[in-house]
């Protein structure tokens, strides 16, 4: 059987717990049934860095952890599940982020970058929304329509179909030249975007993008 | 500032007056649900406050209200067994809230698809009294060894405003909420006042430490007892499964004001006022060096 995370990786599972010990006294790390999870109250800083709101919160660390992203909750009851909110009204799990954007991050296994960028931005947003302002740094769409979005943006095409097709060859070990062009060219790929391509693969590695695809409904070929 | 004076405040920033919005929608839900029962179990049952709400230990940061809604002895407006008053009650309060139901009590939260599950900070809790005098009351326990539970509200209510030691309590429910703490407020209260019964004259901060210090020192789980019901309710359970996570958040707690001080406990004293809240997010978000957009699994 494999090993779950914080034991394969105890080097990794004891960086995340010094890091929560330096930067946030009011969280605290719990392994439960060999789940890692950070419960407490999460502050939420302004740019002078004094407190503006506490939430909350527990994060629950993936079986596979740096290679899935954290699951985030609010468990003060005080943000409704529902999608406005960016909480899934069945689980009550937050999306701060969508998970493959947070993947693609060279900090990924950093538990302090995770609160700092998607965590903090994600509060912020409830704050401000609470107060009746727009979300500060916009939404995405809901379900895939926000996931074509993001991806869209990987690969600079805004076509659903299109951005499929992106990502079934940035999932492949490699690129052929007589495949057909995804920009809907009709062209061959070696005599349209291949270096683009080429480019793209050493940004979004192929487990991302096979990931994206899963995410999308899709299983990759 | 010495430490007892920082304390004194941080006190101060977690009182909740009864003009404070929280308690003015606290007071609105309850006048929901109090109609709500009245519709349905007429003018028999008693609703009453409980909770730190009666006790005097409320805290802004987490607030809520126990209402009790006590039937009296043999009457049968709600069913007949103590179980079938609380499903009674439950399906009662379901008409127009989300009901979470906890050992003894009801959790109210929203239904509305819009503010589904945002929590209302009430809980019901239904039981009936044991006797005409209406003091004594036997409350159900969902899924507990013991089915039921010999409880008085008057009794608990002045054990804990009469101990002498009310600042203390919610300090370390402030600390048990910000470390999320599993163990049961009534517990948790009565092992306060227990292991600070002969240190009532002294300072907030050694009141404290004392506390935590003796969490981490005792060997074994710290035992109590019931005032409502001394020899009937066992509580050892309760305290046993959260000895564990008790000693080593008192532990910690130790270490990081030893190392770091007080105010790394409880923290700033200054925090944002509301007022300002909106402009400090929107200057906090516009600093911000990874933005990014949140996203929602449901379309």
């Amino acid at each position: 059987m494999k090993k779950v995370w914080h034991k394969a990786k105890p080097d990794l599972f004891r960086s995340v717990a010094a890091e929560i010990d330096v930067g946030y006294h009011d969280l605290r790390v719990v392994i439960e049934n060999d789940v890692v999870y950070i419960r407490g109250s999460f502050p939420v800083k302004d740019d002078s860095g004094q407190i503006l709101d506490r939430f909350l919160i527990e994060i629950q660390f993936p079986d596979d952890f740096p290679n899935s992203t954290p699951i985030l909750r609010e468990t003060g009851g005080r943000i409704p599940w529902f999608s406005d909110r960016h909480v899934n009204r069945d689980t009550g799990e937050a999306c701060p982020i969508v998970p493959e954007e947070w993947l693609l991050r060279s900090d990924r296994a950093s538990i302090a970058a995770f609160l700092a960028g998607p965590v903090q931005n994600f509060f912020l947003g409830q704050i401000l929304f609470e107060h009746g302002e727009p979300w500060p740094f916009g939404e995405r769409k809901h379900g895939n329509d926000g996931l074509f979005q993001s991806y869209g943006e990987w690969v600079g095409a805004k076509e659903p179909a299109k951005i499929r097709v992106y990502l079934e060859y940035l999932s492949r070990e490699s690129l052929k030249g007589h495949w057909e062009c995804p920009c809907g060219s009709q062209q061959k790929l070696r005599n349209c975007h291949l270096e683009e391509l080429v480019e793209l693969r050493k940004k979004i590695p192929s487990w991302i993008a096979k990931r994206a695809l899963q995410r999308l409904g899709f299983s990759h070929k | 500032m010495n430490n007892n004076e920082y304390l004194q405040k941080i006190l101060a920033a977690q009182i909740l007056g009864d003009e404070s919005a929280e308690v003015k929608e606290l007071q609105t839900e309850r006048a929901n649900v109090e109609k709500l029962l009245r519709d349905k179990f007429g003018a028999t049952p008693t609703i009453r406050y409980g909770g730190s709400r009666a006790k005097g230990t409320m805290i802004k940061e987490y607030y809520d209200l126990d209402l009790t809604c006590y039937l009296p002895s043999g009457s049968d407006a709600a069913g007949e067994s103590l179980e079938d008053i609380y499903n009674n009650v439950r399906k009662a309060l379901e008409d127009k809230y989300y009901v979470d139901p906890k050992t003894s009590a009801l959790r109210l939260r929203s239904k509305e698809m819009k503010t589904y599950k945002r929590d209302f900070h009430i809980d019901v809790i239904p039981g009936r009294f044991t006797d005409e005098e209406n003091k004594d009351c036997f409350i159900y326990q969902k899924s507990a060894e013991k089915c039921r539970l010999k409880t008085n509200l008057d009794v608990h209510i002045e054990h804990i405003k009469n101990s002498g030691v009310l600042d203390a309590i919610r300090l370390l429910k402030l600390w048990k909420v910000r470390k999320v703490l599993h163990i049961k407020q009534f517990v948790f209260e009565l092992m306060i006042i227990k292991v600070l019964s002969d240190q009532k004259a002294k300072p907030l901060a050694d009141q404290l430490t004392y506390f935590w210090t003796m969490v981490k020192d005792s060997n074994d789980p710290i035992s109590i007892e019931d005032p409502a019901n001394p020899n009937g309710n066992d509580l050892s359970d309760a305290v046993k499964s959260a000895w564990p996570e008790l000693v080593a958040v008192a532990a910690s707690t130790l270490n990081t004001i030893q190392n770091s001080g007080w105010e790394a406990v409880f923290g700033p004293i200054a925090e944002v006022s509301k007022a300002s809240v909106v402009a400090s997010a929107q200057r906090a978000a516009a600093t911000a060096t990874s933005p990014n957009r949140p996203w929602c699994q449901n379309a």
